[in-house]
């Protein structure tokens, strides 16, 4: 029981944090705008399209916020509980090209489509028509945050993310075998080593599939050129050759010797270009590159503790796919070694 | 297995999440799953992590069958 | 310890200019990938692609010169070497002995470079800037494959373990050396390129001193 612990440990986190992942709801959000236009200095009617939205009438506010200015909406016709137009003058000289929605409704909150509308007449800012504050609603319960073109996909954080963190947990627990291999010469620690490395690839695999999927679903390319993707590439690329430098030597101390120096430069180097590469290309993932963090717009903090969860839990079961290939190890060694005498 | 079990087992698993879902959809799955497009990205993504996680057994198990194999005579 | 570095820096120019073919070499792989290059485009190139097809360039000659660098001497006289000096005074000597090759062999590659596939980028460029980033470039490459080829030749495996060995390790510096370039052809004043060269300074320190470090754990046999 006493080796057991954490492993029950792993598995509980994960699993509470894939029920949750999936089980808790997308928040209340507005999915789509007609027209999508906007003509400065007339009248429009716009349809509004929410999901798990329950309009009441009378009890729907609308906005039109461009750089920073808020365009009150007229009157909000309430059609069901996920339809609604919106009458409202748009005045001239909005600043910028696109402008955001703002619906607030009390009981859902205040709900935002980023970049609803484009604005084809540029201005130096609204004089007239503008709210001076605007009235803002806060939701209740717990909810996913809901943004357009990611939608469900946000629910991948809990399940993406983590594979990258245990596999970056992983790699430093290679490191330190190989340092000790450095130290020490022994077998089970070049085992250690390149069993770590095994796992670490898992995950990395793992990660780069479940990206490419959500990349597909949201950017609209399997493949992208972003920074993160950069360098998940390099740790790739720097682990094979890894395995291919232990493949080409025969020898099993020299092998060791040689994998353990490759593996601490080749560690210390892709360390140094993941903390640079973020400030020298784009990044079209949340928190780099200028984009917000998805903290800025998770309104649910309590969601975030989960996201812990589900990271020290996978890195949990990380290490005990790790164990297991460990102690084998041990046993190929007592094996091998009986076999000799 | 016999050719037909395997058969049998196959049709069982690929029909049974049909027929639980063919029952009517409760109010969270609609609301949690199937409420926007997407959802077969999670889908997706959860199915890699589990191919993934077998394939490491796999090779445990190919290695573990290894060392059995030299205890034989 | 500074005695030894430069006597054995001393040696290693002497025996490199008793090998005048194998500079000879290098050079005439340079010329020719130039060459090629302009037969293949012309003058067709502008901006990103004029440098991007440079440092492609220059890395193959990067790794094409330094390949060579642990494995042209016999065993006989590596272990006599090894038992006269320290490990890390070699792998010191060879790193700054090939960061000075490397610097000269990418000014040289600049030069042909301009000549064969035109200078127009160079114009409205920040030259002592972009001259600063192929050094500066060079040097780096040279600090990453010293200890990649020494790997390799011990793993008595030629060219093709340490080209898989390398890339993964030279892209970094590669991406950092082309960004430097590009904000140099672009003529970037240097409150924005400073930190850049000083960053790519400090990966070049960086990177000969685990060379240094991990070099006597390669050598003990």
């Amino acid at each position: 029981m006493k080796h057991w612990w954490w492993k029950f440990l792993a598995v509980a986190l994960v699993l509470a944090a894939s029920i949750t992942a999936l089980r808790t709801p997308l928040a209340p959000a507005i999915v789509h705008v007609e027209p999508a236009t906007l003509q400065p200095g007339t009248r429009h009617a716009i349809e509004v399209l929410g999901y798990r939205t329950q309009f009441v009438p009378n009890e729907v506010i609308a906005y039109i916020e461009n750089g920073g200015q808020f365009v009150p909406a007229g009157r909000v016709d309430v059609i069901d509980d996920t339809h609604a137009r919106i009458h409202m003058y748009v005045p001239e000289g909005l600043r910028e090209d696109m402008s955001d929605l703002l619906v607030t409704a009390p009981g859902a909150g205040t709900m935002r489509l980023f970049d609803a509308f484009y604005n084809p007449v540029k201005g130096s800012g609204a004089t007239h028509d503008i709210a001076a504050e605007m009235t803002v609603h806060h939701r209740k319960g717990f909810a996913f945050p809901n943004r357009n073109l990611l939608y469900e996909t946000i629910r991948n954080l809990n399940f993406h993310v983590p594979m990258w963190f245990t596999m970056m947990m992983l790699q430093t627990v290679s490191l330190v075998f190989s340092i000790l291999v450095l130290r020490s010469g022994a077998e089970l620690h070049d085992r250690g080593a390149v069993a770590a490395v095994h796992a670490s690839l898992l995950f990395a695999m793992m990660g780069l599939v479940t990206g490419s999927i959500w990349a597909r679903a949201t950017w609209g390319g399997w493949w992208t050129t972003d920074a993160k993707l950069n360098g998940a590439a390099v740790t790739v690329l720097i682990y094979l050759a890894y395995l291919v430098l232990r493949g080409s030597v025969t020898d099993r101390a020299k092998r060791a010797r040689l994998a353990a120096i490759y593996n601490v430069f080749a560690y210390v180097l892709m360390l140094l270009f993941i903390m640079a590469l973020p400030r020298m290309t784009a990044s079209l993932h949340p928190g780099s590159g200028g984009n917000p963090a998805f903290s800025q717009y998770d309104l649910d903090s309590s969601l975030r503790p989960v996201f812990y969860a589900a990271v020290l839990g996978w890195m949990g079961i990380g290490a005990w796919l790790l164990n297991l290939r460990y102690r084998l190890a041990r046993l190929e060694i007592l094996q091998e070694d009986a076999r000799i005498r | 297995m016999h050719a037909s079990a395997k058969l049998f087992l196959l049709t069982a698993l690929v029909a049974a999440p049909n027929a639980l879902l063919a029952q009517g959809n409760p109010d969270w799955l609609v609301d949690t799953l199937y409420g926007s497009g997407k959802i077969n990205t999670v889908i997706a993504v959860v199915a890699v992590i589990l191919l993934g996680l077998a394939f490491w057994l796999y090779r445990l198990d190919r290695r573990i069958a290894r060392m059995e194999n030299h205890h034989r005579p | 310890m500074g005695k030894e570095v430069l006597n054995l820096l001393k040696l290693e120019a002497a025996l490199d200019l008793r090998q005048r073919a194998a500079w000879g070499g290098m050079l005439l792989y340079v010329v020719s990938a130039v060459y090629v290059c302009h037969l293949a485009m012309k003058d067709a190139l502008a901006g990103t692609a004029w440098n991007a097809l440079f440092w492609i360039i220059l890395l193959f000659a990067a790794f094409n010169a330094l390949a060579r660098s642990f494995q042209r001497e016999d065993q006989g006289r590596q272990l006599y070497l090894y038992t006269m000096v320290h490990p890390r005074s070699v792998v010191l000597a060879r790193a700054l002995y090939n960061a000075l090759t490397m610097a000269v062999l990418s000014l040289l590659s600049l030069l042909f470079y301009a000549l064969f596939l035109g200078d127009e980028p160079l114009s409205r460029a920040d030259l002592l800037q972009f001259v600063l980033a192929v050094v500066l470039g060079g040097i780096g490459f040279a600090a990453v494959l010293t200890l990649i080829s020494a790997i390799a030749a011990r793993a008595g495996n030629g060219i093709g373990l340490m080209a898989i060995l390398g890339f993964p390790v030279i892209l970094p510096m590669l991406l950092a050396v082309m960004r430097a370039s590009q904000l140099a052809l672009q003529g970037a004043p240097w409150s924005d390129a400073g930190l850049l060269f000083l960053a790519l300074a400090a990966l070049d320190v960086v990177t000969i001193t685990l060379a240094w470090l991990l070099f006597p754990y390669l050598w003990r046999d």
